[in-house]
């Protein structure tokens, strides 16, 4: 090998390295947090990341009335709502990514996403 | 050179059978890749000799012949891994022989390393176009990085054949 | 080193960034929407090129799934413009009168689920409406009294209700009878936004309509969708995770809407044979290529033992999982090289058979 083979070759070497700092510049939107997505009536007004120190609520305005949703450590559940089938708030607790707690009369969703394990799931 | 020169004619088809029987053995080769089809890209080694004897014309004929026998051969004729294939000696053929025309600096060490590099790229596109997909943009560094060790290694194989053919000659007899 | 070396260098340097440009330019782009309809929460994410026409298509499969909604919406009241839009509302006031001319879409429901209620010996009807409506379930859910249930069950029968292709129509025989197409309308409405989907070009999409889930193509990662079965009795957990490639997943579940008495639970799923809800499954998943027929089979199963089910599912060539309500999973095995099972405590799994 002579001087323009060893140039060649430290040529490669960066553009490789190059390509491999812009992949992770690229990608690195997608790292694994995991987050809380509370969407009422189509609009997302809250992204919380998981998890949380202690414990919160907060209170959403649903179609039907207000709804509490409340946050310890890295699960969400729906504290009360004033819907009248109650199926979001008989859930209880979500904190896997992909999972959702979901208002029909209200349209009230909470999603969790991140670095799912699953892409959906059956229920 | 005379265009029809049976030495020539000869010798290339003995390339294209060398680079077929390369090709083959390659493909036996695991290689711990996650992408299909992708190959170190040994072949080259016929190539290169082709255009370091013959020019770009020739060395693309070897190319493009070793790939579509060997896929032939080992079955995969028009399968994805085939297309990977053609690309890779495209684009690694188109390489060096521009490195070889347009340049004096480089020992064939460097070009087949650019070769291999550029074979590398080529079935990266191809792969890309295949699977409609960006996510095997991931591999680019590692096959950047692959294409060095391959590249050095046919590269000193031929090297060590052409200082050889210093000593004794025995290329020119095919070049005739 | 002659001058040519670096500028070649620099033309090499710049071939990997056109390169690398050009495959970042064709990465996928995600796109996702939910809507509120069906009584349900409708999800579609789709991946390709361009995000106008990812749009664009995702409108085109919501349109349709309007569509199929409005024709078997059970709920609006004569005299309004959602009356006459349904045809389920149509058939069913015409009940015992007259033949009712229907879209082909409906015709095509009605004719999947007589096909399935036949095959499953009555596990599953369509004409379930009056027993439905008696339980109350989707208003104030009750136990009602037997002789109530009594009556109900003379108005169910899948032998009443008549199709006729030719003339495209729909006619309940008796007066009094009902269709209730909740069973089969949201698969049937998921496979059609899918294949709508599939028309604008799309091929990779998830559909999540409620829990159903419809699969084109492979996920971003291009290896099978992995689809999660939820744990029956726990909200926060799976019991399985399929692998799915161009197919629809359903569940049938005891969870989703129900009521208990003095312990007993009373869930939405009734056995059109007994007039009750049936009892022996918690949950069943059923894994078909359509998400019309996936929606009736989960449904079929979950009335049927799950021996029974397992022997039905592999005679019709489909695939399903069951949780039973004794805490056994059992499954189907042909599925065996797509699920991956997640042991725990709460359930028994034993080899599909």
């Amino acid at each position: 090998m002579n001087r323009a083979d060893k140039f060649l070759l430290a040529g490669i070497l960066l553009v490789s390295l190059l390509s491999l700092m812009g992949m992770y510049g690229l990608f690195s939107s997608a790292v694994n947090t995991t987050q809380a997505i509370v969407v009422v009536r189509g609009a997302i007004i809250r992204r919380i990341t998981l998890p949380v120190a202690g414990k919160s609520t907060f209170v959403v305005q649903g179609r039907v009335g207000a709804a509490t949703v409340e946050i310890e450590g890295d699960r969400v559940r729906m504290r009360e709502a004033h819907c009248s089938g109650q199926v979001c708030v008989n859930q209880g607790w979500v904190s896997h990514p992909g999972q959702t707690i979901v208002c029909i009369p209200g349209e009230i969703l909470v999603r969790i996403e991140g670095a799912a394990a699953v892409d959906a799931i059956t229920r | 050179m005379k265009r029809f020169g049976t030495h020539r004619v000869v010798f290339l088809a003995l390339l294209i059978a060398m680079g077929t029987a390369l090709h083959v053995v390659e493909a036996l080769l695991p290689i711990p890749l996650p992408i299909p089809g992708v190959k170190l890209g040994l072949a080259n080694i016929v190539t290169l000799l082709a255009i370091y004897l013959y020019g770009f014309r020739d060395g693309l004929t070897v190319a493009l012949m070793r790939v579509l026998l060997g896929s032939l051969i080992g079955g995969v004729f028009l399968a994805p891994g085939f297309l990977l294939g053609i690309c890779g000696a495209f684009f690694s053929t188109l390489v060096m022989a521009a490195l070889l025309r347009y340049t004096r600096c480089f020992t064939v060490i460097g070009i087949s390393m650019a070769g291999a590099v550029g074979h590398n790229l080529g079935q990266l596109l191809a792969a890309s176009l295949l699977l409609q997909s960006s996510a095997i943009i991931f591999y680019l560094p590692v096959l950047i990085l692959a294409g060095i060790p391959s590249g050095i290694f046919t590269g000193y194989l031929l090297k060590t054949l052409i200082e050889h053919n210093h000593k004794t000659g025995i290329l020119n007899y095919y070049n005739s | 080193m002659n001058r040519r070396g670096p500028v070649l260098l620099i033309a090499l340097l710049l071939l990997t960034a056109l390169l690398a440009s050009f495959l970042y330019g064709r990465r996928s782009r995600e796109y996702t929407s939910d809507q509120f309809l069906m009584d349900t929460l409708i999800s579609i994410k789709v991946y390709g090129s361009d995000p106008e026409n990812l749009r664009m298509a995702v409108n085109a499969a919501y349109t349709e799934m309007h569509r199929i909604a409005e024709l078997a919406d059970s709920f609006p009241h004569p005299g309004t413009a959602a009356f006459a839009g349904s045809d389920v509302c149509r058939i069913n006031q015409q009940a015992g009168i007259a033949p009712v001319p229907v879209n082909p879409d409906t015709l095509a429901m009605l004719q999947l689920a007589k096909k399935y209620c036949e095959l499953s010996g009555g596990a599953f009807d369509v004409t379930i409406g009056p027993l439905m409506d008696l339980w109350g379930f989707g208003k104030i859910p009750h136990i009602p009294p037997p002789e109530e249930i009594r009556a109900a069950l003379a108005l169910v029968g899948n032998q009443d209700l008549l199709l006729d292709e030719i003339k495209q129509t729909a006619f309940l025989r008796r007066r009094g009878m009902k269709l209730d197409l909740g069973a089969i309308a949201k698969g049937y409405a998921t496979e059609k936004a899918l294949q709508s989907l599939k028309k604008s070009g799309i091929r990779k999409a998830l559909i999540d309509a409620g829990g159903n889930i419809r699969v084109l193509g492979r996920n971003p990662h291009n290896s099978p969708w992995r689809i999660g079965i939820k744990d029956p009795r726990k909200s926060d957990g799976i019991v399985a995770i399929l692998s799915l490639e161009d197919a629809a997943a359903v569940t049938s579940g005891d969870y989703y809407r129900f009521f208990e008495v003095d312990g007993k639970r009373y869930h939405h799923i009734l056995d059109p044979r007994t007039g009750y809800p049936a009892v022996e499954n918690m949950a069943v998943t059923a894994i078909s290529s359509d998400a019309g027929i996936a929606d009736v089979l989960s449904t079929v199963f979950f009335v049927l033992p799950a021996e029974t089910a397992l022997k039905t599912a592999a005679g019709l060539g489909e695939k399903v999982f069951i949780v039973t309500a004794d805490h056994r999973i059992l499954y189907s095995p042909s599925l065996a090289a797509n699920i991956e099972l997640l042991p725990g405590t709460a359930y028994r799994y034993e080899q599909g058979r």
